[in-house]
């Protein structure tokens, strides 16, 4: 059952299209991402849900319940902010108070909901402290204990960790996925960070410039992208260009490419001859060091190497120690430069030659 | 020149000495000619009064006893004090609207209106008062209007006495109650009127309980300001009042300047200002309930 | 964009909330507009409705020796008060922002403070200091000083605002770039804070030009500024002439706020 759907929304600042045909389906206790970079649309589709934005047309439901043209205040939806928008002049438990006054829920009530919450937020004793005396951590599960309370039917969140330092922003990435995977609540997160959203979502909506570029589990947005920029926003990729030589089954394929003949997977339906671009993550490439002189044939049918396997050759251009790993930069016979992790402790020096070899499983065609 | 290195010297320790000349002659002015002047009040008032010169050769406390003993003068002291309480309220009530609307304006009018809120602020005393009598006069525009308009057929007595003080008192002051409102109201965040209505709270609700209480201490710096500027007012009451509308700093400047009883004068300028300072601090004392809890 | 009924349709009560606003407005602007429109009437009287269009009062302000004596009075004044405190008011405002340490919280109150008292003391406790200090008010020193007292927290505030909102590392800069501490000064501080001082100038020019109280109590005899001359006239005459007078001073007002809002805008304005 869809706990929220984004029907065709789209709204427009004078000349400006701010979201083009927006629709999203959301299921009922799922964590859905909006990411993009800054501009996308993903605020305004978030603060269209809230209400605080009225789509000019297209709607919103949550359930079956038409919200299009209700206002924030009767949407029943518990919202977290980057700026936490704790009220200053009241305590904490003064703040989870308020949106129960609101809902009349009565005294005792109240005061039982406010412990649990503050329990689940591990904020116990916190009930008389003012915002402005806790830390950031504890201001943001304040934020988090606020919209919680009421039980709302959506939870959204604005990029609640942008103003958090990365060691507590990591702890809360994880502190929140849990608790809302406890409450089983439907939510909606607002962030630019891809990593945020690959490690806390069950869906993401890759959004850029007022249209969705993708929408999917963060495993098929990372492995099989719908467009080079969803490719380049999420994680490092490589590119090498080509064209499609043959379909070999539904969805693989050898591309020609001037490095040679590729296997590769891609979507389904790509014809004999399109341009495409062949992408490949930069753990997915295993290297091997090569004897100067020795041919890539030789290399490539030493052995392990498998039927779907590939081996290019290329010399090592820059190498950079990360710690677990080494960042290779390889220049492939072609000219394209390719990014290879290695690990870390048998280091390849700059101006070797090196085989580079991946599974056609672990490509992915883009269309160009 | 030594002194003109100095001025923007990043590393001050060293060249603080040096730098000190630059504050001196502003030093000079205003103690030489602000915060030693004050003082001269009260010596004023402690002098004893003379036909033959502006004071006397001795020292002496009875203007003030004779002041507050003086019926006449309490009259005046309440008066003033209604009219700016009366200006205080009606310029909360009328400078809150607008400081409210102009923070959450985002028109590209919100400049235009910024200059109806202070332009009236920069044209002088005079001239504001000046239109003030075209306005309320026996037959001014008011009068003229509601005559046209069938509501009167006798004109209404708008001036020469309190109430004339007061429209224009709260017209005069009005920019005054607005512009710290309006820098309270914009340093409030617009994400906490938000979660207010997420979490349920109608526009109404999310008023009274978040934006009212935050914006306490624009309306504490606002109406003390406006209080103490109308209390302390002279050209509208001296141009509008007539002796209906009489207010403490109208009789202190008659007794200054029509009559050269400088003592007595300055004695009763003592008592505004005492009263003033009593009035403030016990309004700060109310207040601070209110502004406990901001941070 | 932010704001919380953004993108909401208008309800009754916005609708109502609106037209209170622009009542309050029309209140605020209207004595001025009226002025104004009276300065350019033909007829006699300072009343509706409008005969028509005509300089007549212009005229006969122009005419008038004591009105133009006055003014020239006035801005004599002003342009002193303006240029004193544009000289001092920022040297003791850089002053407190950078190397004040002690006593900079007494030192920002009493440059404030001629704004926090009423005038009208101030006028009343300069009138006796000038008596007994024996400068009287003979001549014009008396007034001048007063508006320059009065006048001075403006530029104060202004240049101190801009300097609060004036990034250090750019001096730093330069000087690490090998600028000479006046170099920095010249090229670096002084063009980010001379809007600021633009402003507080202005401001002290208009608030000078405007102040009464200060001016009736301090002014020698015979010697009017242009907001005593129309308050005597106006105790004899209630005729347009004065309404040109006052028309005159709205004109210069709204220059002085056009050319901040243009140059450096409105909402810098600190008083």
């Amino acid at each position: 059952m869809t706990a929220l759907t984004i029907d065709r929304i789209n709204k427009r600042y004078g000349n400006l299209h701010i979201l083009k045909d927006i629709s999203i389906p959301i299921a009922k206790g799922e964590f859905v991402s909006l990411l993009g970079p800054s501009g996308c649309g993903k605020t305004t589709t978030l603060r269209c849900i809230a209400g605080f934005e009225r789509p000019d047309d297209g709607s919103i439901l949550f359930g079956n319940r038409d919200v299009t043209r209700t206002l924030p205040e009767q949407r029943d939806i518990g919202m977290v902010f980057q700026s936490y928008a704790l009220f200053p002049h009241m305590t904490v438990a003064e703040n989870l108070s308020f949106g129960l006054e609101v809902r009349k829920v009565s005294v005792p009530d109240r005061q039982k909901r406010i412990a649990d919450v503050l329990a689940m937020v591990r904020l116990e004793g916190y009930d008389k402290r003012f915002p402005r005396e806790l830390s950031g951590g504890q201001q943001q599960r304040v934020a988090l204990a606020r919209a919680l309370v009421i039980e709302p039917s959506v939870l959204l969140l604005d990029e609640p960790l942008a103003n958090l330092d990365a060691t507590l922003r990591d702890e809360m990435r994880f502190f929140i996925r849990d608790l809302q995977q406890r409450v089983g609540i439907t939510s909606i997160y607002v962030t630019h960070d891809q990593a945020e959203a690959m490690v806390m979502s069950d869906k993401i909506v890759v959004m850029s410039a007022g249209t969705i570029s993708q929408f999917g589990s963060p495993r098929e947005i990372y492995e099989r992208p719908a467009s080079q920029s969803v490719a380049g926003f999420i994680g490092r990729s490589n590119t090498i260009s080509g064209k499609i030589a043959e379909a070999l089954g539904q969805d693989s394929y050898k591309v020609d490419t001037p490095c040679g003949s590729i296997g590769t997977t891609g979507p389904a339906g790509l014809a004999k001859g399109a341009e495409v671009k062949i992408m490949i993550r930069p753990e997915n490439i295993h290297t091997r060091k090569q004897c100067v002189g020795a041919g890539q044939k030789q290399e490539a049918g030493s052995g392990e190497a498998g039927k779907d396997e590939n081996v290019l050759a290329g010399a090592v251009v820059n190498s950079v120690y990360q710690g677990s790993a080494n960042q290779l930069a390889v220049k492939l016979a072609s000219g394209d430069r390719v990014t290879v992790d290695v690990n870390g402790r048998n280091p390849l020096d700059v101006g070797e030659q090196v085989a580079l070899r991946f599974a056609a499983s672990d490509t992915w065609l883009l269309a160009s | 020149m030594s002194a003109l290195e100095a001025v923007p010297r990043i590393e001050s320790r060293s060249n603080r000495g040096s730098a000190t000349w630059m504050v001196v002659p502003a030093l000079v002015l205003l103690i030489g000619f602000f915060a030693l002047p004050y003082l001269t009040i009260i010596t004023m008032s402690l002098r004893e009064a003379s036909t033959r010169a502006v004071y006397g050769e001795g020292l002496t406390l009875s203007h003030y006893t004779t002041a507050l003993g003086d019926f006449y003068i309490w009259g005046i002291l309440g008066r003033t004090l209604l009219i700016g309480a009366t200006v205080t309220v009606l310029s909360l009530l009328l400078g809150y609207p607008v400081a409210y609307h102009l923070a959450k304006s985002r028109s590209r009018w919100t400049s235009l209106l910024y200059i109806f809120v202070l332009s009236p602020l920069l044209v002088g005393l005079v001239v504001r008062t000046f239109a003030w009598m075209i306005i309320l006069s026996n037959n001014g525009v008011a009068n003229q209007a509601l005559k046209a308009i069938g509501l009167i057929t006798f004109p209404l007595q708008l001036m020469n006495n309190s109430l004339g003080v007061t429209i224009a008192l709260t017209h005069v002051f009005l920019p005054f109650i607005i512009l710290p409102l309006l820098g309270n109201l914009q340093a409030i965040s617009p994400d906490l009127a938000m979660a207010s209505r997420s979490l349920g709270a109608s526009r109404m609700r999310t008023f009274w309980k978040v934006t009212l209480p935050l914006s306490m201490p624009g309306i504490q710096a606002g109406t003390i300001l406006v209080f103490v500027l109308s209390i302390s007012a002279y050209v509208t009451p001296a141009m509008l009042g007539g002796t209906g509308g009489r207010t403490m700093s109208v009789l202190v400047v008659q007794y200054l300047v029509d009559n050269f009883r400088w003592p007595a004068g300055a004695a009763l300028a003592i008592i505004m200002a005492a009263v003033a300072v009593m009035f403030v601090g016990l309004y700060l004392k109310l207040t601070a309930r209110a502004m406990r809890r901001l941070p | 964009m932010t704001g919380a009924s953004c993108g909401v349709e208008k309800t009754i009560w916005d609708r109502l909330f609106t037209s209170l606003v622009a009542a309050i407005y029309i209140f605020l602007m209207f004595p001025i507009v009226l002025v104004v429109l009276l300065s350019f009437n033909s007829g006699e009287f300072l009343a509706f409705p409008l005969e028509g269009f005509s300089l007549r009062w212009f005229e006969a302000l122009f005419s008038n020796k004591r009105f133009l004596d006055a003014t020239l009075y006035s801005i004599q004044i002003a342009a002193v008060s303006t240029i004193v405190n544009g000289v001092i008011g920022t040297l003791a405002a850089i002053y407190v922002a950078r190397y004040a340490k002690v006593a900079r919280d007494f030192m920002r109150l009493i440059m404030t403070a001629p704004l926090l008292v009423p005038e009208i003391l101030t006028a009343i406790a300069l009138l006796f200091y000038f008596y007994e200090i024996r400068i009287g008010t003979d001549y014009s020193i008396g007034i001048q000083i007063g508006h320059i007292v009065v006048t001075f927290p403006y530029v104060f505030l202004n240049v101190s605002s801009a300097l609060f909102n004036f990034d250090r590392s750019q001096e730093e800069a330069a000087r690490s770039l090998g600028a000479s501490g006046w170099m920095t000064f010249r090229r670096v501080t002084l063009p980010a804070i001379k809007p600021g001082i633009i402003t507080g100038c202005l401001f002290a020019f208009v608030i000078s030009f405007d102040i009464f109280n200060i001016s009736l109590l301090l002014k020698s005899l015979g010697k009017n500024t242009l907001p005593l001359e129309l308050f005597d006239y106006l105790r004899f005459n209630f005729d347009p002439t004065a309404a040109a007078i006052a028309s005159l001073s709205i004109f210069m007002t709204f220059t002085a706020i056009l050319i901040i809002d243009r140059t450096v805008g409105l909402r810098s304005l600190r008083f």
